[in-house]
């Protein structure tokens, strides 16, 4: 199994804080959309559970995800979100982790990355259960949660995905991906 | 801004061994999330107040101002939960907004867990200093030094990052850029801001780990700490203060 390089960690631990800083901004963007408050802020919801998948498809190592959420969670944490955002962050990473990991670490497609989000949406509703957010009546829980998962697939599945390969395309993922035994052998010729 | 949270005088709390307090807090955090009966909320919101108003040695002022978030987060989570939470004892609806006994309940257990979530949240971080957090829990909690400062050295980019994201705001702005409707304008948004961000983060932390490595920086290597943390008597005092005030609570409630 691909281990995870100090320079790897690194940048993993970093994506996590700058997508921290992201959803700081993030907060107050939507202020904005405000006249349609409650299904809006549903439907950006997915960007909470994005860090964790988005770093994995980044890095494709195991235990990015986990690793970056943590990390996102922690700066959320020392940003006056509270403590909470950290169990939340646990478990929302190690939740895409798992599902990753259920596919051996081998698939970076969007179907994959959105049920990763899918995933740690399911992991907050259940932490969400015991805090209490989900004693709703039945029909506001399905609307609330509902577009949660359609917004976690949309943000982590297809925005995520298509971000990645944006940054492929500038060439820092070269940096940071392990070299294919295809490469290698292209020397050889 | 940093100024802003320098206390006015340093209590006791100070003096804890930070990763200690944390793990403590967090015990106690993981205890009011579980836990399901509204007095125990209610006592352990109390409990926490005291020691956010009574002893992170900030000025008044500061401490209603840093209360503010806390009243809208409660009455957000509780107001949310009183109108649409499940109940079968109505007190009074119109249309899809339904009020029951029920509701009423679910939405202070809500509140007051929120509050004991900000009140301790706000206590650690008035009476923390992050890097000083992570230096113990290396040194005490057997950290792997390798996450430690790794999250140091992303911490202390965060003001270039926030900058590099301001400079990017004006950009767009200069070049007036407009954004489609619906939830194109959100990926186009999404993406206009993160890619530079992303590419010229991952640049410098590659660099910053390769610079660290070529000045022998070893992971998982026996090391010494530039800044020595250590336990003292005040973590016992903390320790036992804290379980006290959660025997206390529980005898209260229950």
């Amino acid at each position: 199994m691909k281990k995870l390089k100090f320079t790897d960690l690194l940048i993993t631990i970093m994506i996590g804080v700058v997508f921290g800083i992201l959803m700081k901004f993030w907060d107050d963007l939507y202020t904005v959309v405000k006249p349609i408050l409650p299904v809006a802020r549903q439907l950006i919801y997915g960007m909470w559970f994005m860090v964790g998948p988005f770093a994995f498809l980044l890095i494709r190592k195991p235990g990015t995800a986990l690793i970056a959420s943590v990390a996102g969670a922690s700066l959320s944490a020392f940003a006056g979100h509270g403590l909470e955002v950290l169990m939340y962050g646990f478990a929302q990473g190690l939740a895409a982790e798992l599902l990753f990991a259920a596919f051996r670490y081998k698939r970076y497609s969007i179907v994959v990355a959105g049920l990763a989000g899918v995933c740690s949406c399911l992991a907050s509703f259940t932490l969400d259960l015991f805090y209490g957010y989900a004693a709703l009546e039945t029909w506001a829980l399905v609307v609330k949660y509902g577009l949660r998962t359609i917004s976690a697939f949309i943000f982590t599945g297809v925005f995520a995905v298509l971000i990645v390969r944006a940054l492929e395309a500038t060439g820092v993922t070269n940096l940071i991906r392990p070299v294919d035994k295809d490469e290698y052998s292209m020397l050889d010729r | 801004m940093l100024a802003w949270f320098t206390p006015k005088r340093e209590t006791w709390l100070f003096e804890v061994n930070p990763a200690l307090k944390f793990m403590v807090f967090f015990a106690l955090l993981l205890i009011a999330l579980f836990n399901q009966n509204l007095s125990f909320a209610v006592w352990q919101a109390v409990l926490y107040s005291v020691l956010f108003y009574g002893f992170t040695g900030y000025s008044i002022k500061k401490l209603a101002l840093l209360s503010i978030p806390l009243a809208i987060s409660f009455l957000s989570s509780a107001g949310t939960m009183v109108l649409f939470g499940k109940g079968s004892n109505v007190l009074w609806q119109w249309g899809l907004i339904k009020i029951s006994e029920e509701s009423i309940q679910h939405a202070l257990l809500l509140g007051s867990k929120s509050l004991s979530f900000g009140f301790v949240g706000f206590t650690f971080l008035l009476t923390v200093q992050p890097v000083l957090f992570f230096y113990a829990m290396m040194q005490q909690f057997g950290l792997p030094s390798k996450y430690a400062y790794s999250f140091i050295a992303s911490f202390r980019l965060i003001p270039a990052v926030t900058e590099e994201l301001q400079i990017r705001r004006n950009a767009l702005k200069v070049r007036n850029i407009h954004f489609s409707r619906g939830i194109k304008g959100v990926y186009e948004r999404l993406q206009m801001y993160t890619v530079p961000l992303f590419a010229q983060s991952i640049r410098r932390a590659q660099r910053i780990a390769v610079a660290m490595e070529a000045k022998q920086y070893q992971m998982g290597a026996a090391r010494t700490y530039y800044y020595p943390t250590h336990f003292s008597r005040m973590d016992i005092v903390f320790t036992t203060v804290m379980a006290g005030g959660l025997v206390g609570t529980i005898l209260l409630a229950f």
